[in-house]
């Protein structure tokens, strides 16, 4: 009997040529922003062309994802998920639901103050708290705060008013989306006006707009949780930590894809390849698959170390 | 082999065409077949002419992605002529709207809420409904949403009003003229579909992010529509012997359009305005993605954190302001019929 079963996986896998007997159906996250994208399509062709693996990829951001996760367990894999705004993420590892894998960008998410290159050029000293203190018409005399309901909200208006920018004359204006806060930055940039306010990197728009980060002064882990809190009495100026940026897929998926997980464990991009791809991607208007594309293309020698080598031999054609 | 590329060459245009760019980027398609082995995307089948697949063969022949880009291009090349004539002329809207925020912000709630029950009394003359208000009105200021009700309604008041202002005429002309009306109906049509960040995120390269006639560009555009296809449809419906009759009695253009037309299709005119209130309070929730104050707000902070009752309350609390401007203004405009009905009555 068990013979039997044998040569009938034998034969299915036969039938369907390429598909490797013991991958099935994937699921995988794609977040709605520049950098996730490429991720999720590096990995969904290394699954498919490596592993023959049937990916299915669930477009999705960070919060939908992370409860579709906890309440359904699907999709199989989350990728790029900023940690930091999803502490439920820790609950679901406490109840044994969802493996951490690996952190996808190696150096983790940057978060902080920016102003544009040019001005910093004309004015370096605007790249410390001090300078913009003592001119905030050079910066535009605002700050754009990211949208309430966002993580960084509070922890911006805590550091706003610890710093005495807000005394100072520093008007905070909180977007009403991500998008206008991007558009800010591309609209000042066309016009080379001043503008200062919060982003994050790696992303398109940093990839495209070059930023130069304002001195937050040192990370204190203690005043930042308390400036994180949205009550804290005596908010104390604290930069930002380095944002862990997680791969993660749940306990059963696992269990079931041994060799999927171990790949992904090995997808991991460093802050300058990621932001090489991004400026990539920007420079020829390329989409977010084609600048896979061009990851797959021209960095064989990062990805062939992250394959089994029965999949290197299935995507031999690539390596040599 | 590359689709179309024999095409090009019986036609003669090889030349033309120049050699293909080996650096254009790789389609998933494409590496996909080279991780199969085989040199080229699998033949099955002719592909559709499109612009990327005459590219490949002809590279002369620009991409769909050099067609966005020419018309982002050509955007950004103009904006500075856009932003000239575009920024006085909207500017004014900033200005009522920073004045309506103001103004809700500054009046005490003690004297906002009997001047809105006045209001809504003096529309309606009607008590159950101004009662109506009056509950739906404190049932906010009691769940502690008083401020951003109030702001929402500031915004929806004057967007609705300019939208009156600039809709009305706009309608009485289209209804003056088969072909202005030919004209105005696809423009209109256009308004009411097109995804409003289409144009809202073009529009933050013309003014400042922080002007907050970005969100009123963005209602009044989409409320306006209603009030003019109704006054259109209002003037157009006036019976033609009442026409006659006042040409009759040799009244001018303009006492026929103030003393016969207009007052006859103030009732469609009527749930024009009413429609337009429906709409800008439906564009509330994404003029807060564009910075609106008000309960968009709390309803996109609830969507964000998942504070489902945040969202809830919020949701719940743009529907009432709902209701409560559609029963008044339904209340005005039966008002309105009642008293040509005693008018015309024997």
């Amino acid at each position: 009997m068990k013979k039997l079963l044998i040569a009938g996986a034998l034969a299915l896998s036969t039938a369907t040529p390429g598909a490797a007997a013991d991958c099935g159906e994937v699921s995988i996250s794609e977040m709605d922003w520049a950098s996730s994208i490429i991720v999720t399509h590096v990995s969904k062709f290394l699954m498919e062309q490596g592993y023959g693996c049937d990916v299915t990829v669930v477009p999705t951001t960070t919060e939908p994802a992370i409860t579709s996760l906890a309440e359904t367990g699907e999709p199989d894999i989350v990728t790029e998920l900023w940690v930091a705004y999803t502490p439920v993420f820790y609950e679901l590892k406490d109840q044994g639901k969802v493996v951490e894998l690996a952190d996808v960008l190696v150096d983790g998410g940057i978060e902080g103050w920016w102003i544009p290159a040019y001005l910093a050029k004309k004015r370096p000293e605007l790249t410390t708290i001090e300078g913009i203190m003592a001119d905030p018409e050079a910066v535009g005399g605002r700050f754009h705060d990211c949208p309430q309901g966002w993580g960084c909200d509070l922890t911006n208006l805590s550091n706003l008013q610890a710093s005495g920018l807000l005394e100072a004359g520093i008007e905070r204006f909180q977007h009403g989306s991500g998008e206008t806060l991007a558009a800010a930055i591309a609209a000042a940039y066309e016009n080379e006006e001043p503008w200062f306010g919060y982003y994050w990197a790696p992303t398109s728009v940093l990839g495209a707009y070059e930023m130069v980060p304002v001195d937050m002064g040192p990370h204190d882990p203690d005043a930042h949780e308390c400036n994180t809190s949205g009550e804290c009495p005596n908010p104390k100026m604290s930069s930002y930590p380095v944002a862990t940026v997680l791969t993660t897929v749940t306990t059963t998926f696992a269990d079931r894809e041994p060799q999927i997980a171990e790949l992904m464990r090995n997808v991991q991009f460093t802050n300058a390849q990621m932001q090489g791809l991004l400026s990539w991607q920007e420079a020829n208007g390329a989409s977010a698959e084609e600048t896979a594309v061009q990851f797959l293309t021209t960095h064989q020698d990062v990805w062939s170390g992250w394959i089994s080598s029965e999949a290197r031999g299935k995507l031999s054609a690539l390596l040599n | 082999m590359v689709h179309y590329q024999k095409l090009f060459e019986r036609l003669g245009l090889s030349d033309w065409c120049g050699a293909t760019d080996a650096d254009a980027p790789m389609s998933m398609a494409q590496l996909m077949a080279r991780a199969k082995g085989g040199g080229s995307v699998s033949e099955d089948g002719v592909p559709f002419p499109s612009l990327d697949v005459l590219h490949q063969a002809c590279p002369a022949i620009g991409q769909t992605r050099d067609v966005t880009a020419g018309i982002e291009g050509g955007f950004l090349a103009i904006r500075g002529q856009l932003k000239f004539v575009l920024d006085p002329i909207t500017q004014p809207l900033s200005w009522m709207l920073e004045g309506a925020l103001a103004a809700v912000d500054v009046v005490p709630w003690w004297l906002m809420i009997p001047l809105l029950v006045a209001l809504a009394w003096a529309v309606s003359r009607s008590r159950g409904t101004t009662a109506f208000v009056a509950a739906v009105i404190l049932v906010f200021a009691v769940v502690d949403h008083y401020q951003p009700a109030m702001q929402t309604l500031a915004i929806v008041f004057v967007c609705t009003g300019i939208s009156v202002i600039l809709g009305v005429p706009v309608g009485i002309l289209m209804s003056k003229s088969d072909t202005t009306q030919r004209m105005a109906i696809p423009v209109l049509d256009l308004l009411q579909t097109l995804p409003t960040f289409v144009y809202l995120i073009p529009l933050i390269f013309l003014f400042s992010v922080t002007e907050p006639k970005l969100y009123g560009i963005a209602i009044i555009l989409y409320a306006i529509v209603p009030v003019i296809r109704l006054t259109d449809l209002g003037v157009r419906l006036v019976p033609e012997d009442v026409v006659e009759a006042a040409d009759a009695f040799g009244m001018s253009g303009w006492q026929k359009l103030t003393r016969v037309e207009l007052p006859l299709a103030l009732p469609n005119i009527m749930a024009g305005v009413n429609q337009t209130i429906m709409m800008s309070l439906a564009m509330v929730v994404i003029a807060s993605l564009v910075s609106a104050p008000g309960l968009g707000v709390l309803v996109l902070r609830g969507i964000r954190n998942l504070e489902l009752g945040v969202g809830i309350v919020a949701g719940l609390g743009i529907v009432l302001l709902a209701v409560i401007l559609d029963r008044v203004s339904k209340a005005a405009l039966a008002r309105v019929g009642r008293r040509r009905d005693d008018r015309s009555g024997p």
